[in-house]
């Protein structure tokens, strides 16, 4: 029989999973996960802001150009209408002082640009991925811009800005808002943005740079924004035509009026809420000091041209100015010294009382000055203004004006020393004016070696069919010479002219092609007159400050000329006018080197010792009569 | 933003300025049709902690500028712009906190931003003023059209940006004097 197999496993060979592991081991426990909170608590970003709000914004601009103004007295000032409508800055949270560059632009290019999404298809950069690069792009140039900037003395935050967040003069000039009729020059808008938000200003512009457009321009700024309502200008008599004439030009929508007629006319016109702009002459002040300086009167601005008319504190003109109630004051003057620094004290008396003493040096004044005052010469800012020639004509004396010339000195001089102690300045000069005009003709034949070198000179202005000026101290010498230039088309611009005659004379000269010279006083003609169209200045003789020669040369040598401006100066040689000149010379370098800076005035009249010493005389001791 | 009676069209101009040193400040700047100012709002400068900088992330800028600080300036204004120009795209969305239409200068923004095209920008339609372009939510593009009339005697809608940034140098340039005086 056949056993069956029997199978058996081998053990050892065999692989049970329970062989390895008992499963009583695997048991692996797990703790339990003790879960805590570790809040993050994200603070809100707090917001704090300040805010100021604007009424004035505008406010005249209807009201002018509608030429209805509303005659409320007072002014709306830049201290008491700003309204704060937020928590103040003084509560901000701290700050560095260092802030991040100009217009505070530079922390925004360094910061990581994370521009956020917008939509899904934005410029997104996400996870603070810098912005990719746009290759060759290059943002437009931007324009230059000339803004109003607040004064150092504007303190108030709400008021800094409100100058600061003004539009810029370029985007008013010609717009809807401010047309004019020229576009203005840059620095005339940078002396517009110096004028407007300053309560004591001096504009002391050299001559010829545009100090009226600049000053109206301001005014009719202040006026339409309604920041003044009242206007007070003050200046020489022969210049109020030209004043009327320019606001007619530069803001023919502003009312405008001449202060001038019968005391009740003139009494009308002061109280009038209807007139913006009155104009008043120095010389009117006196005679209605009561309407002027009555308790219900007060202006918004009373401005002073030619201003070195107060330098004399004490003069009457500049006691009642001082007395006039105003907000603003402001000064204009090519010629912010004439003699010595306390002309510049004398016209701050005015802006600012006691903010400038007679004591202070030159340097303490300049530094003291520098936020109000505001002076540009032609160097400085006309790149391309024509060039002014210089002639200096040193002519002999003829036969007939050499006698009569060396008689009237020797006698002069023996006769100023006879009078020892007696002597006074007023003796001096009248030798010296007998000299000048000896000078200028010998008085019993009429001889003059300065009309003949001015004949032979016009003869040529005339064929080029060009235009000249001649400036004379005396209308006498005016008088004399006009047979002579007769044939060349004369017109006379002087004290005997009366002043409703002038401006025809003006606006025939201008534009009559037949008159070929104007002959002026230095009195009547040396300020305020633009005549840019003539190429020719013939100074006849010498005025004894050269900053009003300088202001007569000037009525040519401006803005608009049509090309080169030849200036011929006539000078006697070996005779006093030379002598006034090297010593006027002398003052001029004198002022240019203490005035280093660019307010250099020019000008410098000649003092009494100075005076006496033209014939080596000495003052006599003691006070000299004046 | 509070309701004030207006006597005349007034539009608004929105930046935010960022500084490391004094860190973000916004301005609003409400001009009237002349461009002359109305009023203006800006923030005292904030800095977002560093916790802020992590969670916001990439959304910081677009969370300052879009919401925080925007939100906060058009509330606290008291004439209601008809309209408000920003120079930065995320002020867009501030559509969502003002009825005033939002709109982008891309003259403006184009400074920071580079070019301004239309497919940065979907669902944004451009119009012009004062001679630039803007970019305003196609849905509004009919009523803005229709108020831009009213300021057609802007001269430029680029340069207040400038003066909001003069502006805000010149707050913050006081707090700075006025710490300085304190200290």
């Amino acid at each position: 029989m056949l056993d069956g197999i029997k199978v058996e496993i081998d053990q050892a060979a065999s692989f049970v999973s329970d062989d390895l592991i008992d499963p009583a081991s695997c048991e692996l426990k797990i703790e339990p996960i003790d879960l805590r909170a570790f809040p993050i608590r994200l603070q809100p970003i707090e917001l704090k802001s300040i805010g100021y709000q604007f009424p004035r914004a505008g406010g005249g601009v209807s009201v002018f150009r509608n030429r209805a103004l509303a005659g409320q007295p007072g002014s709306a000032t830049a201290n008491n209408t700003a309204a704060q409508i937020g928590p103040h800055a003084a509560s901000q949270p701290a700050t560095s002082n260092n802030h991040g560059g100009p217009n505070g632009s530079s922390g925004q290019n360094n910061s990581p640009a994370s521009t956020g999404s917008l939509g899904s298809g934005t410029t997104a950069a996400a996870g603070g991925d810098t912005k990719p690069a746009v290759p060759d792009y290059k943002p437009p140039k931007p324009k230059k811009l000339t803004r109003i900037r607040p004064p150092a003395d504007v303190v108030k935050l709400e008021d800094r800005l409100y100058y600061l967040l003004q539009p810029p003069l370029e985007l008013l000039v010609g717009s809807e808002q401010l047309d004019f009729p020229f576009e203005p020059f840059p620095y005339q808008l940078d002396g517009i943005a110096f004028l407007f938000p300053r309560y004591a200003a001096v504009l002391a512009d050299e001559m010829g740079l545009g100090k009226t457009m600049q000053a109206i321009s301001t005014m009719r700024l202040l006026l339409c924004s309604g920041e003044v309502r009242s206007v007070l200008l003050i200046c020489p008599k022969p210049l109020v035509s030209n004043w009327l004439r320019e606001f007619s030009v530069w803001a023919p929508e502003i009312p405008v009026a001449a202060i001038e007629g019968s005391a009740a006319t003139r009494q009308f016109q002061w109280t009038s809420p209807d007139i913006a702009v009155k104009i008043a002459n120095y010389e009117l002040l006196m005679r209605d000091r009561d309407c002027v300086l009555d308790q219900d009167q007060h202006f918004d601005l009373v401005m002073l041209d030619e201003a070195q008319r107060i330098k004399n504190q004490r003069n009457s003109t500049s006691v009642i100015v001082r007395e006039i109630k105003r907000t603003r004051s402001w000064a204009l003057t090519g010629t912010p010294v004439e003699n010595s620094p306390e002309d510049i004290v004398g016209i701050f008396e005015f802006l600012s009382p006691g903010y400038l003493r007679s004591e202070m040096s030159m340097s303490t004044i300049a530094k003291a000055t520098r936020d109000h005052m505001l002076r540009r010469t032609k160097d400085m800012v006309l790149e391309d203004m024509p060039p002014k020639l210089y002639r200096d004509a040193e002519l002999e004396l003829t036969a007939e004006q050499v006698a009569t010339y060396e008689k009237a000195e020797n006698e002069g001089v023996v006769q100023l020393e006879n009078l020892d102690q007696q002597l006074t300045i007023q003796h001096v000069f009248e030798l010296v004016l007998r000299l000048k005009q000896i000078c200028n003709f010998d008085p019993a034949t009429g001889a003059s070696a300065k009309l003949e070198r001015l004949v032979a000179d016009m003869e040529e202005v005339a064929a080029s069919g060009q235009k000249a000026i001649l400036f004379s101290q005396w209308v006498d010498s005016i008088e004399q010479m006009k047979p002579a230039l007769a044939r060349f088309g004369t017109l006379e611009y002087h004290g005997r002219i009366p002043h409703k005659q002038r401006e025809g004379v003006i606006k025939q000269f201008k534009e009559d092609p037949s008159k070929h010279i104007i002959l002026m006083s230095y009195g009547a003609g040396s300020v305020g007159l633009n005549l840019q169209f003539c190429r020719y200045v013939f100074l006849f003789d010498r005025w004894w400050n050269p900053a009003i020669e300088d202001q007569a040369i000037n009525r040519a040598h401006r803005i608009g000329a049509a090309g080169s401006v030849t200036v011929t100066r006539m000078l006697m040689a070996g005779t006093i006018e030379q002598r006034i000149a090297a010593v006027l010379d002398q003052k001029r370098e004198m002022f240019d080197e203490l005035f280093s800076d660019s307010r250099a005035p020019g000008s410098a009249g000649l003092s009494r010792e100075e005076i006496f010493g033209l014939f080596n005389l000495r003052s006599p001791k003691g006070k000299i009569a004046a | 933003m509070a309701s004030v009676a207006e006597a005349e069209p007034a539009i608004g101009f929105y930046t935010v300025e960022q500084s490391e040193f004094t860190g973000w400040t916004g301005g609003l700047l409400v001009l009237n049709a002349s461009g002359r100012p109305l009023e203006f709002q800006c923030t005292l400068p904030i800095r977002p902690s560093r916790a802020h900088e992590i969670l916001y992330g990439a959304t910081l800028r677009e969370y300052l500028i879009g919401d925080a600080i925007g939100s906060l300036l058009i509330s606290r204004c008291r004439n209601t712009p008809r309209m408000i120009c920003c120079d930065q795209p995320e002020a867009l969305h501030l559509d969502a906190h003002t009825a005033s239409p939002m709109m982008l200068v891309c003259e403006a923004a184009e400074t920071d931003e580079g070019p301004i095209t239309d497919d940065m920008l979907p669902g944004y339609d451009g119009l012009e003023l004062a001679g630039s372009s803007l970019r305003v939510a196609t849905e509004r593009y009919e009523e803005v059209s229709r108020l831009l009339a009213m300021f057609r005697s802007l001269p430029d809608i680029v340069e207040p940006f400038g003066r909001i940034r003069e502006a805000i140098l010149e707050a913050q340039k006081q707090v700075a004097r006025a710490r300085s005086a304190a200290a």
